[in-house]
């Protein structure tokens, strides 16, 4: 039979939730607008009639699904709306499309966007309350035993979020291409940022200077992500689209196109993809979501231009090309150099971090403590302490890929714990699947 | 009074109703001859004797179904900008396109005027090969439609036909308005001829009253703005039987699944609060999707006359048609020889129908074998009905209030009309675990649906006040409303629109105008709210007139 329309060569299924109903406040650029003209844009493309291309509501995701990963105060009733619980059930229904075998690929275009949020959460921090593409990657874990994740976050912003949430484990890659932390929003993603004790060299931080075009994300995508890919074998790998890497962007100071963001995809070949920012909401989301999209699906994207583009406009100057080849030597250095960095935790039984986390939305600030229980068998457990806005936390995590002695250490030392009038005690045990508070 | 017609692929149906009762019925096959002599004969039989009791006359007519099978359309030309966006290439719509290089973006704001230096030398030359209807269509023309209207004009002087994408619908879908948009173009010339002939033989029959046509949504339009957009009597069969089942069982607020089955096919019609239900965007012709509003409805390969086939896990039914059945003189069984052999049908020969069983499978009884393949038969439909009412709950929704909202379909009643409805009345009700009706007088029920189907209009409004600007497409207004314009004047707006052709179609009160979907969103640039983005649709909702 004749054809009418394109199909996709590989089949891809697209979770569009701009949830026009819901905003952090009228004039956020978390507003309700942020999707508005993305989706007509990729409706009137006529994507929902291209055979390959299916079309899921998302779902309403669980206290579990967040209590998984996060440690919320007060709770996560408390702190998390409607809007919260569907963006992240969105990127659980895209997640399921590809686990169940429903499409090849999927992209959950859904907002608020998650990539800041913490292991701790107390509130909302650069538009984020719930990390949704971490409580998606547990959430895979449980129901599909899939153990090596990588997450590749392309958002113009460093996922300090998702690097917090994985800083241990050996088991989920955490790469993030962002602007310079000097330069922009929450200032972090050094270099030197590469992981925690027992899992040295699964955070990759490839810092960008302003200006990043182009031929900078290639050179990028070349040299330092798909090699890395490469080596850690990753069963899965899972893209943090933002999309505030664009010329357009309000907020941002980078040179990316939606051409550029279409080949980064095509390159990156990821199984799920999640949008977090994004806040050039006429100009750079329409074209560069759809250029996602159809880069996913195996379409023709040389057509999806932003009105006006021309590439001529976006060569970079020699000394940005040189701030990027640094960039990314350095970077391929941290990653080869992980064995000698590890050396120096050999025997060491814990290992102590302190941080301060600044929630920028309402502006208060925490402070936690966070104790890696190392192991020679496994990547050992957590234990937390944190406090802010007068709640106190104490929080035991035990990994997925914890060894038996560990999962009873923690299990143990919760068990032990007084209650203390204030402080919200919490056990997080992944192995069981539960979440114990006293 | 009104006469109501359907026509069909081998007859046609025609019913003079007074008051909702069948005063006259006729049928008659449809020959070769046009259509219109047919029509106007028909007519003719079923016309009342005070002919100035006769209000209207309403037709569904299968001249443009045919003319998409038989390929007798017109040469159309076509003007198509797509802008930024998927590659266009793949769009067919002949050999006389010529690609705009302008672009209209997302909310409807020029990004880009198209080069029109070439465009009279490009009509011209078409022309001359003898095209003479041309179609024009710009994406996002239904947020701004200058480029249309721009080609359109300079097409005038050109062309006899002309058909602009928004002016065919008010939704998104670009590929889909491209289609529409080519499909009405290459109708144009074919339906005016059939629209002369039908003028010509009212005339002859001193017939003055306002001709209605069926469209594929379960309403009608009037004559004259069919000629505008002839596409939408495309697909207006299960038009006439969806109103005539409604016509002919009130079942008030129910949510109803209907089936007509026939004899290779079976189609499938969805009720939800009494009323019909619609596809999201439009119906899909021989493969082209388009914005052509229509009834939900999905068909299944089998009926009274279907082929049976046996194999280690049981019988398939259809697709193909095996021919009579062996209880009425046939060669091969078929579901009605299953049904003659348990008895549901009076008529046929029983010794030949179990004869059929029998050669299906000799190991076990006749009724047996009839059993099991009706079995098959109503469990194709139920799985079929099943996949549409998830299909329907699965539809894509956008904001948080209407995820949460959203309830799936449960149907309460099932309605069956068609040659074998009495037959497997019982065994679908079974299937389905719901009460199950058959409607007296069912085999006119298609005419006395063409007869009793309401206008419909359906009018979109799109205002972004940000640019002070105002749109209804499907009637090229375009306006200035100011900035102060809200969701609430919007809706009067629209509502205003939709009463005016309500006037100007002589549409009759009692009509209820719904409101459809309603959007509103706050336009923010640099941390302070500069404008709205209002979406309305608003229709006139499908139903039945009472006299």
């Amino acid at each position: 039979m004749k054809t009418y329309m394109p199909s996709a060569d590989v089949s891809t299924g697209l979770v569009l939730f701009p949830a026009f109903d819901w905003c952090i406040s009228p004039s956020h650029p978390e507003r309700e607008e942020r999707l508005l003209y993305t989706k007509d844009q990729l409706i009137e493309e006529g994507l929902e009639d291209v055979p390959g291309i299916h079309f899921f509501n998302p779902e309403l995701a669980t206290d579990l699904d967040v209590e998984r990963v996060h440690f919320c105060v007060p709770s996560a009733r408390k702190l998390l709306t409607n809007s919260h619980y569907i963006s992240t059930g969105g990127t659980i229904r895209a997640a399921r499309a590809v686990m169940e075998k429903e499409v090849e690929r999927s992209f959950a275009v859904v907002r608020p966007p998650g990539h800041h949020a913490m292991q701790t959460v107390f509130g909302d921090r650069g538009f984020c309350i719930v990390n949704i593409e971490s409580v998606m990657v547990e959430y895979i874990r449980r129901h599909y035993g899939i153990r090596k994740i990588a997450i590749v976050d392309t958002d113009c912003h460093h996922g300090d979020g998702t690097q917090d949430i994985f800083y241990n484990d050996p088991d989920t890659l955490f790469i993030s291409i962002h602007q310079d932390g000097r330069t922009l929003y929450p200032g972090t993603g050094h270099v030197y940022e590469n992981g925690g004790p027992s899992a040295i060299g699964a955070t990759v931080n490839i810092p960008l200077p302003p200006g990043t075009s182009e031929k900078g994300f290639d050179m990028v995508m070349e040299r330092v992500v798909m090699p890395v890919l490469e080596e850690f074998q990753p069963e899965l790998i899972i893209n943090s689209a933002g999309q505030d890497n664009h010329y357009t962007d309000p907020i941002t100071n980078m040179n990316f196109t939606a051409q550029g963001y279409a080949r980064l995809t095509r390159q990156l070949k990821p199984d799920i993809c999640v949008l977090e920012g994004g806040y050039s909401i006429e100009g750079a989301l329409p074209y560069t979501n759809l250029g996602i999209v159809l880069s996913l699906a195996g379409m023709d994207t040389s057509h999806v231009l932003e009105p006006g583009y021309d590439p001529e406009d976006f060569r970079q100057n020699h000394r940005i090309n040189n701030s990027i080849e640094t960039s990314c030597n350095e970077a391929l250095e941290m990653y080869r150099k992980r064995h000698q960095f590890a050396e120096k935790f050999k025997g060491q039984e814990n290992v102590v971090e302190r941080k301060q986390i600044f929630y920028d939305t309402t502006g208060f600030q925490v402070n936690q403590t966070r104790v890696y229980h190392l192991c020679p068998r496994c990547a050992g457990y957590t234990q937390l302490l944190a406090e802010g806005l007068d709640q106190h936390l104490h929080g035991f995590s035990i990994p997925f890929n914890a060894c038996p002695s560990c999962q009873q250490k923690a299990r143990d030392g919760f068990a032990k714990t007084k209650k203390e009038r204030g402080i919200r005690l919490v056990l997080q045990d992944r192995v069981r699947d539960l979440v114990d508070e006293k | 009074m009104i006469i109501g017609i359907d026509v069909g692929g081998t007859h046609a149906d025609g019913v003079l109703l007074d008051n909702g009762v069948v005063k006259r019925k006729k049928k008659v096959a449809v020959e070769a001859r046009p259509l219109e002599d047919t029509l106007i004969a028909l007519l003719d039989t079923l016309l009342p004797d005070e002919r100035s009791r006769l209000k209207k006359i309403q037709l569904s007519t299968t001249l443009c179904t045919n003319a998409l099978l038989t390929g007798d359309l017109a040469r159309v030309g076509m003007f198509i900008e797509a802008g930024p966006g998927m590659n266009p290439s793949f769009l067919q719509c002949g050999d006389y396109v010529h690609y705009l290089n302008g672009s209209i973006d997302h909310r409807g704001i020029e990004q880009k005027a198209p080069d029109l230096s070439q465009l009279n030398e490009i009509m011209e030359e078409w022309h001359a090969e003898g095209v003479d209807s041309v179609g024009i269509v710009t994406k996002f023309s239904h947020r701004n439609s200058r480029h249309e209207k721009i080609v359109g004009e300079k097409a005038l002087d050109i062309f006899s036909h002309i058909s602009l994408g928004h002016q065919l619908s008010g939704l998104p879908n670009f590929p889909r308005r491209v289609y529409t948009t080519w499909l009405n173009s290459s109708l144009k010339k074919v339906f005016s001829q059939f629209k002369k002939g039908i003028e010509t033989g009212l005339k002859k029959h001193d017939i003055s009253c306002p001709i209605f046509l069926l469209k594929a949504d379960g309403g009608t339009m009037p004559f004259a703005a069919a000629g505008v957009s002839p596409c939408q009597t495309i697909h207006s069969g299960p038009s006439a039987s969806v109103m005539g089942c409604l016509a002919l069982h009130d079942n008030g607020a129910d949510d109803i699944i209907l089936l007509d089955i026939g004899g290779t096919t079976t189609d499938i019609a969805l009720f939800s609060e009494g009323i019909p239900l619609l596809e999201p965007y439009g119906v899909t012709i021989g493969g082209r999707p388009t914005l052509i509003r229509a009834l939900y409805t999905r068909s299944v390969p089998i009926g009274g006359d279907s082929t049976i086939s046996r194999h280690a896990d049981g019988y398939t039914i259809g697709p193909r048609k095996a021919g009579t059945a062996m209880g009425f003189g046939g060669s091969t069984p078929t579901p009605t020889d299953a049904m003659i052999t348990l008895g549901y049908m009076e008529d046929g020969d029983a010794t030949a129908a179990r004869r059929g069983m029998q050669m299906l499978d000799d190991s076990c009884s006749a009724e047996e074998t009839a059993e099991k393949i009706l079995k098959v038969f109503c469990e194709r439909i139920h799985d079929t009905v099943t996949t549409m009412v998830d299909t329907l709950f699965s539809r894509p929704v956008f904001t948080v209030a209407d995820l949460l909202e959203r309830e799936k379909l449960e149907p309460n009643k099932l309605m069956v009309i068609g040659g074998p409805a009495l037959a497997l009345k019982e065994m679908l009700g079974q299937t389905f675990s719901l009460p199950c009706t058959v409607p007296d007088d069912f085999e006119v029920a298609n005419a006395i649906g063409a007869a009793r189907a309401r206008q419909t209009v359906q009018l979109s409004l799109y205002c972004d006040t940000e640019l002070n600007r105002l749109s209804i497409p499907e009637l090229s207004i375009e306006e200035a409303p100011g900035r102060n314009f809200g969701l609430d004047d919007a809706r009067t707006r629209l509502i205003e629109a939709v009463e005016d052709i309500a006037s100007k179609q002589a549409i009759n009160a009692p009509y209820t105008i719904d409101i459809v979907e309603k959007f509103e969103s706050s336009i923010v640039r640099g941390f302070n709210s500069t404008g709205k983005i209002l979406s309305l649709k608003a229709q006139l909702r499908p139903g039945l007139v009472e006299e």
